[in-house]
């Protein structure tokens, strides 16, 4: 059952991935991106991580995409308009494309515990709690340097956004 | 149970106090807030050395080492972010013109501040144990060195230096981050001491699982190779390099770069202590520390622009590096990759140092700016003789004895093919670079040609960078006896 739900939603999230450079038109492409962020979420849950998978729907699905949807509107951007086909282009991300396929394949294919199923989680274990207690205790560290990037990134959206800067 | 780390918090305390300083006295001279930063960076540089390893706190996850790499590392990048600034405060003019401002000095805090927070992850970068430090560390230097590259917005060469970097770093960080996915799944381990020990046999790494390992490091050493601007992963280099604001490029030049060294030498480590994984790292290595040296040093040979020409330099300076790191196996790797960063950091910021009042009295930063700059201003021109001395590696400047050392490891190492590669390179080398020498000495003095400024500060920073060339080139052992 959940292999099956694993292959659903795997080949749901790829396609709308796919859709994302696909589409001509840019909200379309946010919107498969929201799809693909779902599928992404499901997965989440046939993983037992139900915590991740809800902030995945909130944050990404939800705060994430309204903002990039909100940015495409303000923009009025239109749909992108064909180029003409360059071949040496094509064949040069192709070959690369093709190489990093095969690369993954091969490693996959060598890997014995690929098809593996997913053991069972202990019981009793709290979820949130889970990620709280490993993010403030045991990655307390790397945490508070992501505080920092939020605030150099802000200041870098002030300082590259602002009409005329006081 | 919160652990601290004195000096990136100190750092990191500098850049907000700054920041609300800023914020409260708008009709401060921004150009103090410079100064307050270079002082109080000098005190934590001062501070470092009273530091010992033990002293320090080491985290029982193994995020943070503060081992004596780390610790000079730190130094380098402290001395790196005041270079920087002093940079940066002879570019204040530029800055002012080139930012929508509702007065003047507007904006312009940020300029000074931003470097010091790059600093706190740099810093943060040298003593990173752990992958996830490494990517937070990491992301924290880079998307401060976004804005820094866009800083200037009217001027449209930032805007899509920035744009470039922006999207290809990003790229560079999904390598980065796809590649630990492979090595925590393999080894569950993020920690690279841990990593160490599950080759080590606690638990054990099946035989089996070795592709997939070489697979992980392999999209990592993509990233990496991205930031310390290696071939095939250089082509951001040249227009980044040119459309950002001149100090800012120096910083990615040599900050940048080192940290991405350290921090390639961190990730390497667990994985050269497994014999078969160790000789096809080292031919990886060895490939792209060709590539890099053949590319770099032909692709600058045409240029007209001194930033771009000093952009393909760096490339071909992390050529030079590379090959340190590929003959890792020589105990002399270490100490000649450390050497090489700390001459390559005073040559490149002296150089650019030199650029930055040229380049505002003649109007750009094309090599042909530089014509008769050797009876203009003497002293400036007899500076970036020296700088561009040393990059091209002539005997007596800190250039040569870089590139020596590497050389030396090398050839213990075996790797014959790459020190040809690297002695016909660097006679390629002295072609590009001389050609700003003959600029400056055999060129007739424009007719138009404005009174090259520069202030007393600037002056200083570049005699003691000058000074420190020639010091280290003839008298090298003081600072081969602080290396680690």
């Amino acid at each position: 059952m959940s292999l099956a739900l694993f292959w659903i939603f795997a080949i749901l999230t790829l396609l709308f991935a796919v859709g994302v450079v696909v589409f001509r038109s840019p909200v379309s492409s946010a919107m498969s991106l929201v799809m693909s962020f779902v599928g992404l979420a499901a997965l989440f849950v046939t993983l037992d991580a139900f915590f991740i998978a809800v902030v995945q729907v909130l944050v990404y699905a939800g705060a994430v995409m309204v903002l990039f949807l909100f940015i495409i509107m303000l923009l009025d951007l239109r749909t992108e308009e064909r180029r003409p086909v360059k071949l040496a282009a094509w064949a040069g991300g192709g070959i690369v494309l093709a190489g990093f396929l095969v690369a993954i394949a091969r490693v996959i294919s060598s890997l014995p515990g690929a098809t593996n199923t997913k053991p069972e989680i202990l019981p009793g274990l709290n979820d949130v709690a889970q990620v709280g207690v490993a993010l403030f205790r045991n990655f307390n560290l790397p945490f508070q340097i992501i505080g920092v990037l939020l605030l150099v990134a802000t200041i870098g959206v002030v300082v590259l956004s602002r009409r005329e800067l006081k | 149970m919160t652990p601290s780390f004195p000096i990136e918090f100190c750092v990191l305390f500098l850049g907000v106090v700054l920041l609300l300083a800023d914020a409260f006295f708008p009709d401060m001279d921004k150009r103090k807030l410079a100064h307050i930063a270079l002082v109080w960076l000098g005190g934590f540089l001062v501070a470092t050395f009273f530091l010992r390893p033990a002293l320090l706190w080491a985290s029982p996850a193994g995020f943070y080492l503060a081992d004596p790499l780390g610790i000079f590392f730190k130094q380098f990048a402290l001395v790196a972010t005041m270079l920087t600034l002093v940079l940066a405060i002879e570019y204040a003019p530029v800055v002012e013109r080139a930012i929508p401002g509702s007065k003047p000095g507007a904006g312009l805090g940020e300029f000074f501040i931003l470097p010091v927070f790059t600093c706190a992850g740099l810093m943060w970068m040298a003593s990173a144990a752990d992958f996830i430090m490494i990517f937070c560390a990491l992301e924290l230097v880079t998307i401060s060195f976004y804005i820094q590259v866009a800083y200037l917005r009217k001027c449209p060469a930032s805007l899509e230096a920035g744009t470039k970097f922006l999207i290809l770093g990003a790229l560079s960080t999904g390598f980065l981050v796809y590649g630990i996915t492979w090595i925590y799944g393999l080894s569950g381990q993020t920690g690279l001491s841990a990593i160490a020990g599950a080759f080590a046999g606690i638990p054990a790494i099946p035989q089996s699982s070795q592709t997939a390992l070489l697979f992980g490091l392999g999209l990592v050493l993509v990233a990496l190779g991205f930031k310390v601007a290696a071939a095939p992963f250089q082509f951001w280099v040249p227009d980044v390099y040119h459309g950002a604001p001149t100090p800012v490029t120096a910083f990615l030049s040599v900050g940048s770069k080192a940290a991405g060294f350290v921090v390639l030498m961190r990730v390497l480590g667990p994985f050269l202590t497994v014999p078969e994984i160790e000789t096809r790292v080292i031919t990886v290595l060895q490939v792209l520390a060709g590539i890099t040296l053949i590319y770099g040093n032909l692709a600058a040979m045409p240029q007209t622009n001194l930033k771009r020409l000093l952009g393909y330099s760096s490339i071909a300076h992390a050529g030079y590096l590379l090959m340190g790191v590929a003959s890792v196996g020589s105990p002399l790797a270490g100490r000649a990759i450390v050497f090489y960063l700390v001459g390559y950091l005073l040559m490149t910021f002296l150089a650019f140092l030199i650029l930055i009042p040229v380049a505002k009295a003649a109007g750009g930063d094309d090599i042909a700016h530089f014509n008769g700059l050797g009876r203009r201003s003497p002293g400036l021109a007899l500076a970036m003789l020296l700088a561009m001395l040393s990059l091209a590696g002539l005997p007596f400047t800190v250039g040569f004895l870089g590139k020596f050392f590497i050389f030396e490891a090398a050839m213990q190492e075996q790797q014959y093919f790459l020190v040809a590669i690297g002695v016909v390179t660097v006679a390629c080398g002295f072609y590009y670079y001389l050609k700003v020498v003959r600029a400056m000495y055999w060129q007739p003095v424009p007719v138009d040609a404005a009174p090259v400024e520069f202030s007393p500060l600037g002056r200083f920073a570049a005699a003691f960078l000058a000074a420190l060339i020639l010091i280290v080139g003839i008298f090298p052992k003081p600072i081969l006896d602080i290396l680690p």
